[in-house]
């Protein structure tokens, strides 16, 4: 078993050569990050888990395309995201988004400033907007806002021109300040 | 009040992805216009709510168990992964399985190859390939120094009749032994015969005599005829089968080879 300092080059290279076993840092290293990606894209925990299995088990059958050299965390991210993509496009037609949740929780604890502190509010209130964006809009605000990715980069990702990257992000910045504008009148 | 610039601009601006020239103009209508500094703030205060966001944690069993299901179904799917196109390669493989068959059905029966790799191997040999033809002599020093002989010779003195065989051998190795080269070479081959009486490798004259020679030396098969289809001669076959010669030697490698016992050839040699 190999411990965290070993770069994530030194893994990939061993897993390159046939020792899987040195993939386990790897998915031990960014889990995390990347469940935090695929659950603001999905908004559901058990979708969000089985897309970054996927997401990893996908990169280790392309490992051998990987350039030493490029950021991992970029490309397996680049990997989730296109999975998570095809699994909104997909899966997920039809299906009633999971922002009842969050509207419940907001209900809820309306009016309770013992239980939700102002700051606890807004994040609530911004997540519930988050999820009541169209997909493509919240997907593009995630791979920039939360992952910081490039234009260029997202362009890559989402198979779409630089120009409309940056159409498509104004407007789904704009959107989402739109209902989250919204709420804060309803929850008032 | 409003403003011309589009949102666009602005987003563009927060996220650092103008060129120089739209980036002076961005800081410069910044600094005069109200409306969209007050815009661009609210832009970079909904960025920071986007990532300061809570989200619902995973499971305890994404948490401790993924890698372990990961390592796992890779694993699978590495084991697994040839037969995941043999639905491509099944037929294929019976599609070229049918093609050699139609096209060696028409074509007769041959039994030449042992022939052929004969010639192979005396060509090579003559191009100076460095090839070593297995010869009796020193496989039976090597069998001699292992002990054996001592042992059949403890046979051949005790009231146990020996088999001719193993009679025979005693004599060559013990010619061997005398160090007169080739107990079974070929210069000394008459004087074998009158000392040994009958030679184990002792070829008739008349007949072509080939066999396989495994890369010990060992010979494997044997086969007869002066035609080029070879001949089974069992008395010849359990006479030759399993003796011992020199290790074959190609470009100094020990490999099996086919090789010309026939007493002619071998003289010449």
């Amino acid at each position: 078993m190999y411990n965290s300092i070993e770069s994530d080059e030194f893994l990939i290279e061993r897993v390159k050569n046939g020792d899987c076993e040195s993939f386990n840092p790897l998915v031990e290293r960014y889990k995390l990050p990347l469940y935090k990606v695929m659950y603001r894209m999905v908004y559901n925990r058990d979708d969000a888990e089985d897309l970054v299995e996927e997401a990893f088990i996908k990169a280790f059958r392309a490992i051998s395309r990987f350039e030493i050299g490029k950021p991992f965390y970029a490309w397996i991210c680049r990997i989730a995201v296109n999975n998570a993509i095809n699994y909104l496009k997909k899966e997920r037609r039809g299906q009633v988004q999971p922002i009842e949740f969050f509207e419940h929780s907001l209900a809820a604890k309306k009016g309770n400033p013992v239980e939700m502190t102002k700051q606890k509010v807004l994040q609530e209130r911004i997540t519930a907007a988050m999820a009541k964006l169209p997909d493509d809009y919240r997907t593009i605000i995630v791979l920039k806002v939360e992952e910081d990715f490039s234009y260029e980069e997202i362009s890559k990702v989402l198979k779409i021109p630089k120009g409309t990257v940056m159409s498509r992000l104004a407007r789904a910045r704009q959107k989402l300040r739109g209902i989250f504008k919204e709420m804060e009148v309803q929850n008032k | 009040m409003k403003c011309d610039l589009g949102v666009e601009l602005l987003s563009g601006y927060l996220d650092g992805e103008l060129d120089k020239e739209q980036k002076a103009e961005i800081e410069k209508h910044l600094k005069e216009c109200e409306v969209c500094r007050k815009e661009i703030e609210e832009l970079r205060q909904l960025d920071e709510y986007v990532r300061t966001a809570e989200i619902e944690e995973p499971s305890r069993e994404f948490i401790f168990n993924i890698n372990r299901r990961i390592l796992e179904k890779v694993k699978k799917k590495t084991r697994f992964r040839l037969f995941r196109f043999s639905p491509i390669l099944a037929p294929a493989a019976v599609a070229l399985l049918v093609f050699v068959v139609l096209i060696n059905i028409n074509r007769p029966v041959r039994f030449a190859s042992l022939d052929e790799r004969i010639l192979y191997a005396e060509v090579e040999a003559k191009k100076e390939l460095d090839i070593e033809i297995p010869k009796a002599g020193f496989a039976r020093e090597e069998v001699y120094a292992k002990g054996v002989v001592a042992k059949e010779k403890k046979a051949l003195t005790t009231s146990k009749v020996p088999t001719m065989a193993k009679a025979r051998d005693v004599e060559v190795f013990d010619h061997a032994k005398k160090g007169e080269a080739g107990a079974f070479g070929i210069e000394a081959q008459d004087e074998i015969i009158s000392l040994t009486e009958v030679q184990e490798l002792q070829i008739p004259r008349d007949r072509i005599v080939r066999a396989i020679v495994d890369s010990n030396g060992k010979i494997l098969k044997v086969a007869t005829g002066n035609t080029i289809i070879p001949e089974r001669d069992t008395m010849l076959e359990n006479r030759l089968q399993g003796q011992q010669l020199s290790p074959p030697l190609v470009k100094g490698r020990r490999t099996q080879l086919y090789v010309d016992l026939t007493q002619e050839k071998v003289t010449k040699n």
